[in-house]
Formats: C-alpha cells, sequence, structure tokens
C-alpha cells in the first residue's frame, strides 16, 4: 500500500503541466489493475494507462522512459490505425501490435477516451498477453465509466 | 526530383490556433484527421486535439500539393520530426487569443528551426478582434529582432481564401529563397 501511494505520488507530481485531472480513486485502480496484469501475466514486463489526447495517466513503464512522450506516441500510432480501419472497411481495430526482437507492444483502447499499451517480452507468445491485455482495457473502460 | 516528396506543406502552431480547420477549409479531398477527446488540462481550451497529423491535399493549376497539419503539444515532438521530413515549408499558425502570442510565435520558430532553415515560413495570425494581445507590427518587429524576414498575414483560419493567400505567400517565399546567390 505504501508502494502504491508513491507511485501514486510520482505520477501526481511529475511534470505537472501535462497532469491529467483525475481523482486519487480513478488512479489508485488503474495502478492496481496494472499490477494485476503484470502479475497475472508473465509474458506482460509494463503497461501504461494514456488518455487517448497522449497524456499518461498511471504507468508501470520503466523509469528512463519519457511517459507522457510515450503516451504522445500510443495515441498517434493508434489514431492512425483508426482512421485507416475508417478508410477501409469502417470498423474499429482492436489493438494496434508491434514487434520486434526486444519484444512486443500493444496498443487498444480503453473505453472511450482511454489507452492501455502493454509490452511483453520477446519470448513471449502474442495470445495471452493480448487475452490479458484485453481483459484489463473492457475493466479499465468500465472504471472510468462507474466513477 | 520526386514529385510526391517535395510538394508537401506543413501547417504547426499551438493548440487551438486551428490547424485541423483550416486544412478541412481548403482542402479537395475530405480530409484525414486524427481528432480524439481531450483529457488533460487543454480539456478547459477545447474538446478534441490532433494527436498524429491531419492530412489532406489542393490542386493548384498542375500542381498537387500535399497538406499535413501537426499536432500542437510539445510531447507530440516526434510527429513534427515525421511530417516535416521532405516538406517544401511551414505555415505557422498563431492564435492572437493567447495571452502572449508572441512568445508562442518565437517558440515553434525555434522548434522548426532546421526546417526553417532549409526552406521557409508564413506565419498566419488567426482569432484576431476576439480578445487580442498582440499587433502584427509585434510579430514583425519580433520576427526582425530575430534577423528573419517571413510574411504575417491576419487571417480567419476558417476560410478558405484565406488559407490559399497564407499558401501562395509560402510559395513565394520558396521561389525569392531559390533565386541563385540569395
Amino acid at each position: 500500500m505504501d508502494q502504491l501511494s508513491q507511485v501514486i505520488d510520482k505520477v501526481s507530481h511529475d511534470s505537472a503541466e501535462h497532469d491529467p485531472e483525475i481523482s486519487r480513486v480513478i488512479q489508485a485502480g488503474l495502478n492496481n489493475m496494472l499490477d494485476e496484469l503484470i502479475e497475472d501475466c508473465g509474458d506482460i514486463v509494463g503497461a501504461m494507462v494514456s488518455g487517448a489526447d497522449g497524456i499518461a495517466w498511471a504507468d508501470r513503464l520503466r523509469p528512463e522512459l519519457d511517459r507522457h512522450r510515450f503516451a504522445a506516441m500510443s495515441s498517434a500510432l493508434l489514431a492512425l490505425a483508426d482512421n485507416l480501419m475508417r478508410e477501409t472497411n469502417d470498423g474499429t481495430p482492436r489493438n494496434v501490435m508491434v514487434e520486434s526482437d526486444a519484444g512486443n507492444i500493444f496498443i487498444m483502447h480503453a473505453g472511450d477516451s482511454l489507452l492501455l499499451t502493454v509490452f511483453t517480452r520477446a519470448e513471449a507468445n502474442l495470445g495471452m498477453p493480448l487475452a490479458h491485455a484485453r481483459k484489463t482495457a473492457e475493466e479499465i473502460g468500465a472504471l472510468v465509466i462507474e466513477t | 526530383m520526386m514529385q510526391l516528396e517535395t510538394d508537401k506543406i506543413i501547417f504547426t502552431g499551438p493548440v487551438g490556433a486551428g490547424k485541423t480547420s483550416a486544412i478541412a477549409a481548403i482542402s479537395d479531398a475530405p480530409p484525414v484527421s486524427t481528432d480524439v477527446v481531450c483529457t488533460g488540462a487543454e480539456r478547459q481550451l477545447k474538446a478534441t486535439t490532433t494527436v498524429a497529423m491531419d492530412y489532406s491535399y489542393i490542386q493548384l493549376d498542375e500542381q498537387r500539393i500535399h497538406l499535413y497539419g501537426t499536432p500542437g503539444q510539445e510531447r507530440f515532438q516526434f510527429m513534427w520530426e515525421i511530417l516535416t521530413r521532405g516538406g517544401l515549408g511551414l505555415v505557422l499558425l498563431i492564435n492572437n487569443d493567447h495571452p502572449d502570442p508572441v512568445a508562442q510565435m518565437d517558440f515553434y520558430l525555434d522548434a522548426f528551426a532546421d526546417f526553417i532553415e532549409e526552406t521557409g515560413v508564413v506565419i498566419g495570425i488567426t482569432r484576431r478582434g476576439i480578445n487580442d494581445h498582440a499587433r502584427l507590427e509585434d510579430f514583425q518587429n519580433r520576427l526582425l529582432e530575430r534577423g528573419q524576414i517571413y510574411p504575417v498575414i491576419e487571417i480567419d483560419g476558417r476560410e478558405p481564401e484565406d488559407i490559399r493567400i497564407l499558401i501562395g505567400a509560402l510559395l513565394a517565399v520558396l521561389d525569392y529563397q531559390d533565386i541563385p546567390g540569395e
């Protein structure tokens, strides 16, 4: 619990001008969900929840990553994917997947205004982490609507 | 020279300057836009914001000019770099309703300094007459202080004719710079 509040403080205080105006209840809920996601699926090594407009809301990322820059890149990629689908067949993409030798990144919508980005280990298979991530994305969407 | 690579103009400027509207106003095809809802402090300024790019094109005589709009926020700087690659020049839109529009102009001129150096820029002042924080001369004087001479034009970003004037001014700047010996 102590660790959680430290994380909340960190999230609240760095780069204050970007910080989303969200309640501590939501922040704590998101942090819990990310912790659970990483705990439940051994292949997932990092995750982030961010606003569709590219602002990090909560993250379990390597500390050297600039989370707002990263959030901005995630939203740009997903927004382009949304457009691509709209241009071609009017669907909404379930996720964007980036595969690399160093690991995979999945980016997906979590409710109407949030995104979930997930990192996996390089050796991970794709199915399990994706299934876990989709479940978490749904929970995030529901949490934000409820509160 | 590869036509597709070079005939591309980039619209940039701060959040709320009217980049998306400007591209939508003059484009000859339905624009691609990546507007999403604002969740951060920007929510107080506007409901949606561009997160990847706006894209469309206009047909000028036989030349097709591709128009790309950047996100305004600094956290999207990676898109600024991606979108300016191979571009002809820059249209910088500045919202005169902002408390310090001249400083905003400074910021974007600095952020795009390398691209402007290689190409050129034209500055469009939008939202004039609502809550003006600077006069046209203030922008021109600031440019002179910076040792730069570029057109500063007052526009209505929703008016196709105004955007055409901006693009025409930019093309004139680029022509002038292409004169050997200049």
